[in-house]
């Protein structure tokens, strides 16, 4: 059987998100050198992002709204006040799915790092936690603080990801899986960077690495930067 | 210059660039698909609002990552609330307290507004709703059941007793006829 007899049924499953986490990424490593499955995925992705459209409308409340863009504009004042507008990465090839992992350590040593200049900025009587981070990021000091389930990350002397790339922040469960957080950021041109954390309930550490799409599952490239909770 | 006027894909380099009223602008005109799509995944007011509200920081904090080759903003935005939904369902265990379609009289009574779609919406709505219809209904019911429910293939086999292969074949041919079938009625991605 070819690699590409193993996938004939697979892209219909692809782009309805289900395929199990193993299955997916063997599928898109194949996608990546199959024109066949490309134009099938492109085909049945117009189908299936029309699905949406069936569900019956419903209202937003209005507090939605509200909370949604008190975070907003919070980070906006936040990008303003550092002086320095978000970069754009560059567009990306169409049907480049493996992501560069980066040139970055997979191992956490033990760096108890001091605390940044950020910590002013919120300042407050939270918890704070400080990270670890990998070797590679020596030169980084970041720190948690923590109030309730939620968190804000300051971190200064942070270089910037690899291009296209941003950092994002996970939240490791008791069961040691790294969930997806909303929480991605670049460093300020100064090295500093913040980011708001939520749903810290039941996690026992919160990490960070670099991912160049937002949407994924697990972790795409080694941990650099962790903060043990418990 | 009142952003309100420009394009979705003018407004995106905007926002990227920490323009919060670009992205307020984005934020009314896709929250309303996008918390549509939340609550028919997760079935629960509150987990639809986390949902979407994760969804759409999400795209806020990284919006330069939006490719318009791989279609529209909609889309794009519609795409993150999926991902976000199936996390909900898989993370919190959503599936096991959901019930298929018929809602208990309590969470009626919570269920959010429903809103009268606008003539647009409504004639789109219409077009996606009259080719999923014609699908058998075997392919309609995996489809709904991976996109909506967030189950994968297999979780779908296990339920429905059926081989893996022929869960899959269903899926890609009820996506085939439903393409077709839009294809007649335009709708747009």
């Amino acid at each position: 059987m070819s690699d590409h007899d193993r996938f004939e049924d697979t892209a219909g499953a692809y782009v309805l998100g289900a395929l199990p986490d193993d299955e997916r990424a063997a599928y898109v490593a194949h996608l990546a050198s199959c024109a066949a499955c490309q134009a099938e995925v492109e085909e049945l992705s117009v189908a299936a992002s029309a699905l949406p459209m069936s569900a019956p409308a419903m209202k937003p409340p209005p507090a939605l709204k509200a909370r949604i863009m008190a975070e907003v504009e919070r980070e906006a004042a936040l990008l303003a006040s550092a002086g320095e507008p978000r970069r754009e990465p560059k567009p990306k090839p169409r049907w480049r799915f493996s992501w560069p992992m980066g040139a970055v350590a997979l191992a956490c040593v033990t760096l108890l790092l001091g605390l940044g200049a950020g910590a002013a900025v919120f300042g407050g009587g939270g918890r704070t936690v400080p990270f670890e981070s990998a070797p590679s990021l020596a030169q980084a000091s970041a720190e948690l603080e923590i109030d309730g389930d939620k968190a804000v990350l300051v971190a200064n002397g942070l270089p910037a990801p690899p291009e296209g790339q941003v950092y994002m922040v996970w939240l490791v469960g008791p069961d040691g899986k790294p969930k997806p957080t909303s929480a991605l950021f670049k460093p300020r041109g100064d090295g500093s960077a913040t980011a708001s954390v939520t749903g810290l309930d039941d996690a026992e550490a919160v990490v960070v690495n670099t991912e160049e799409s937002p949407d994924v599952t697990a972790p795409t490239s080694p941990v650099l930067m962790t903060a043990t909770l418990s | 210059m009142d952003v309100r006027a420009l394009a979705d894909e003018e407004l995106i380099p905007l926002m990227a660039r920490g323009e919060a009223r670009a992205f307020e602008a984005i934020y009314e005109r896709h929250s309303g698909a996008a918390y549509s799509l939340a609550y028919r995944m997760v079935g629960a007011r509150s987990v639809a609002e986390d949902v979407t509200q994760e969804a759409f920081l999400n795209l806020w904090r990284s919006g330069a990552h939006y490719d318009r080759a791989r279609g529209s903003v909609r889309t794009w935005i519609l795409g993150i609330v999926h991902h976000r939904a199936i996390d909900a369902l898989r993370r919190a265990s959503v599936h096991s307290k959901r019930r298929s379609d018929d809602e208990t009289a309590a969470e009626r009574l919570e269920a959010p507004e429903r809103v009268e779609e606008d003539v647009a919406r409504r004639d789109e709505a219409a077009i996606v709703r009259n080719a999923m219809e014609v699908l058998p209904p075997d392919q309609l019911k995996v489809i709904e059941l991976a996109y909506f429910g967030g189950f994968t293939h297999v979780e779908i086999a296990e339920m429905l007793e059926s081989p893996v292969g022929t869960v899959k074949g269903r899926m890609r041919l009820g996506l085939k006829k439903m393409r077709e079938t839009l294809a007649h009625g335009a709708v747009g991605t």
